[in-house]
């Protein structure tokens, strides 16, 4: 036992034990251009289509502003896992999306703003520094989905708080966007003794890292949180659920996070494919379109198709952890996940 | 003394890291001294809370201005060692399946006793957000019928505490504790701590608030309930203690108990949690002592916590200083440029923590940092999440230089469950 453990500190401090300097470099470029990249570029891209369709759809029932805030949305959702650089600085993720919400702030918070006729809102300066629970997407869900909240003030202020918002959402993820772009992306792709990442085996840490929390937050907070217990489900924690895409959103989390595992994987064939055996089995068990907002966690027979589909998750994290960390040598580490 | 010294050494030119000086650092040492320390500082959070009991008793006693006072002074002076254990919770299973009950945050404090009307009613979250205990002899409870006739700590442990599986449903603990002494901080994001009127505990007609008997019975049951909790915790880590032998009897686990909990504490918990959250919010009830207002002590008092773990020492609440083998030790036998990377930024984080606590006690309290565009609240905030996070990506590369990767975090309640950083 000692001398493995020798064996493997030695290891360690010359790489990867069972893969080339080469290949975790390709993987760190792949996964760098053709997922981060890109899924910061549709972010941007959709969150300009938004703040055009507020210039002439600021109705909340407009049925193309909606649609433009469910695709950014669904773009945020594909990068909502890549919680480190660029999107913490300045707690941009934050003001993207702030859920889950369990004391409320988000109503609370929007409230607010709605009763005083907060003037907050026509200076952009000014509005960033407003609570970042009435600043995201979610904000915005409550806004065009809530009754309460729509019919809240006047539909002028409405439209121009929905107008900040979306103000913000763009400038937040162009920030993101120059960043990875710029300094970031390249402190990743070439790591150096100073940088963020002193070798490619912190950079990939960082991204194994990504993977699994993005799979830990599947189970706990889109699937966990509904779930509740057996005694007392919770479907009104359902994540956007007043804009019935809770499942929706589980799925494109998904499938992003398999494309991911795809890549951190190409060097383990076998891991590979049983990521992509467990990813598919997965998706198959979260494609029920009859239970749109895991309404069904309160009856025996429902709650059960959705507690299998939270195992199939989290079998999922499972061969992260235990197979692909030994298989390459790196541990899990620490996330944004680990407080109580 | 000699004997035992040599029985240890020998040991350890086979188990641990042989220095150049000739003397030799075991994880078992590591280890012993971490519990040590871990028992040290359980008893001082139980004698500085038996010092707060007496102080409750002279209260609900006598009640007058001087006696609250010294309830309140006395439940600070028991913050200061009880923060300092916190870096003990994630990594031991014992720990965090206890904690819950002794610093659940943050709370529904209208489950308690009244409230403000600001502060609104049952929650989409709880039903039970303003149930008001101290005022309801009998009340319902997710259809059973409850007799809270008398306060007692069972009623608190077993009925109301996490009541209806709500977690914010606080009701034992030095956070409810906070609350009897001080109320609602009714200020905001402006200075002031709550300001609760010592004759809410008055007899007779000079009582406010109504029901100040009960109010004392629920301070009494919840001080009692705090100290047989803390008794158990301090047994957990004696010789021979459960707590203490889960961490001695595997060495690799037991280190790597020691790394999470500092890792946990620092990133997920008091960067995330604790601090950025509520800064990002503005919002004061994000605040972690937001009745006192001593959020600056809790934070800074955490911090030194985790440090303490890293150098191996601990200075008690008399003055003694419990140290011994570190993990310093360990980690600048392997790496010695990582032991200084560390140990850099472990005084990094405790210098920006400790500018937000002399910043606070000079007259700029916490709650006001949290002020929407309050830049200087926000940059000595800030400061000090900054060197949490930076320090974690340290103690990921002390995980790593140990060799302790692929062992990491298993078997570790915290780690394999956690909740959100949200919850």
């Amino acid at each position: 036992m000692r001398h493995l453990m020798k064996s493997c500190l030695v290891v360690l401090a010359t790489g990867f034990p069972l893969m080339a300097q080469a290949d975790v470099k390709t993987i760190i470029e792949q996964t760098v251009t053709e997922q981060i990249l890109p899924g910061y570029q549709g972010l941007a891209n959709h969150a300009e289509s938004l703040l055009l369709a507020t210039d002439s759809h600021c109705g909340v029932d407009d049925p193309d502003l909606r649609d433009a805030w469910g695709a950014m949305m669904d773009a945020w959702t594909r990068v909502s896992h890549l919680r480190f650089g660029p999107s913490e600085t300045d707690a941009r993720a934050f003001a993207l999306a702030f859920w889950p919400d369990p004391r409320g702030k988000t109503a609370k918070a929007l409230n607010q703003l709605l009763t005083d006729l907060d003037p907050s809102v026509s200076d952009p300066a000014i509005f960033e520094t407003v609570s970042v629970a009435a600043r995201g997407l979610n904000a915005l869900e409550f806004l065009l989905y809530d009754d309460a909240m729509r019919a809240a003030a006047t539909p002028e202020y409405r439209c121009a708080l929905i107008r900040a918002i979306a103000t913000g959402l763009v400038d937040t993820s162009a920030a993101i966007l120059s960043d990875w772009q710029g300094q970031y992306g390249d402190a990743m792709l070439n790591p150096v003794e100073t940088g963020p990442y002193r070798g490619e085996g912190e950079v990939y840490q960082e991204l194994y890292k990504a993977l699994a929390t993005g799979l830990e937050f599947a189970t706990l907070s889109r699937l966990g949180r509904p779930l509740g217990t057996f005694d007392r489900p919770r479907p009104r924690r359902a994540e956007l659920r007043r804009s019935g895409r809770s499942r929706h959103q589980l799925i494109v989390a998904l499938e992003e996070l398999s494309e991911l595992a795809a890549i951190l994987s190409s060097d383990h064939p076998e891991i590979a494919s049983r990521f992509e055996v467990g990813f598919a089995e997965a998706l198959d068990l979260a494609a029920d379109p009859d239970d749109p907002i895991f309404a069904s966690v309160s009856e025996t027979s429902g709650r059960l198709k959705v507690e299998i589909l939270q195992q199939s998750v989290e079998r999922l994290r499972l061969i992260v952890t235990d197979e692909l960390g030994p298989a390459i040598g790196v541990g899990v580490g620490f996330n944004a996940l680990d407080g109580d | 003394m000699k004997s035992f010294i040599l029985v240890t050494s020998a040991l350890a030119l086979t188990a641990g890291a042989a220095f150049a000086d000739g003397h030799d650092v075991s994880k078992a040492d590591v280890l012993t001294n971490y519990a040590n320390i871990a028992h040290a500082k359980y008893e001082d959070s139980l004698l500085t809370a038996r010092t707060l009991s007496a102080a409750v008793d002279a209260l609900i006693a006598d009640p007058s201005a001087q006696n609250l006072e010294a309830a309140k002074e006395a439940w600070i002076a028991a913050r200061v060692p009880y923060q300092q254990t916190e870096v003990y919770r994630f990594g031991n299973t014992a720990v965090d399946n206890w904690e819950g009950k002794v610093n659940a945050w943050p709370l529904d404090e209208g489950l308690i006793d009244y409230v403000d009307t600001s502060y609104g009613g049952a929650t989409d979250e709880n039903e039970h957000a303003v149930l008001n205990v101290i005022a309801s002899p009998t009340f319902n409870l997710s259809g059973t019928e409850i007799d809270a006739s008398e306060i007692t700590p069972e009623l608190l442990e077993s009925t109301l505490h996490e009541a209806d599986g709500v977690e914010s449903n606080v009701a034992t603990g030095y956070h409810a504790i906070e609350f009897l002494l001080w109320g609602q901080d009714m200020n905001g994001t402006d200075h002031g701590a709550g300001a609760r009127a010592w004759t809410d505990y008055a007899m007779g007609d000079d009582c406010t608030n109504g029901n100040c008997d009960r109010r004392g019975e629920y301070l009494k049951a919840a001080t009692d309930l705090l100290i047989s909790d803390l008794e158990f915790m301090t047994a957990q880590w004696v010789d021979g203690g459960d707590a203490r032998g889960t961490v001695v009897g595997d060495e690799d686990a037991g280190i790597v108990a020691m790394l999470t909990g500092m890792g946990s504490l620092s990133y997920g918990e008091q960067a995330g949690e604790r601090m950025r959250l509520g800064l990002l919010l503005n919002d004061p009830e994000e605040e972690h002592d937001c009745f006192s207002d001593n959020t600056h002590n809790s934070h800074y008092y955490d911090g030194l916590g985790v440090q303490n773990v890293y150098l191996g020492e601990y200075v008690r609440v008399n003055g003694d200083l419990v140290s011994g083998a570190s993990l310093a030790d360990l980690v600048s036998h392997e790496d010695a440029a990582l032991d200084a990377e560390m140990q850099a930024k472990l005084s990094t984080t405790m210098r920006a923590l400790g500018r937000i606590k002399t910043t606070a006690e000079a007259g700029f309290s916490y709650d006001q940092m949290l002020e929407q565009g309050n830049q200087a609240g926000e940059a000595l905030v800030m400061g000090g999440v900054n060197g949490l996070i930076d320090q974690t990506k340290s103690i990921e590369r002390v995980v790593g230089a140990l060799g302790l990767d692929n062992i990491a975090f298993e078997g570790s309640d915290s780690i394999d469950n956690p909740g959100s950083v949200f919850e």
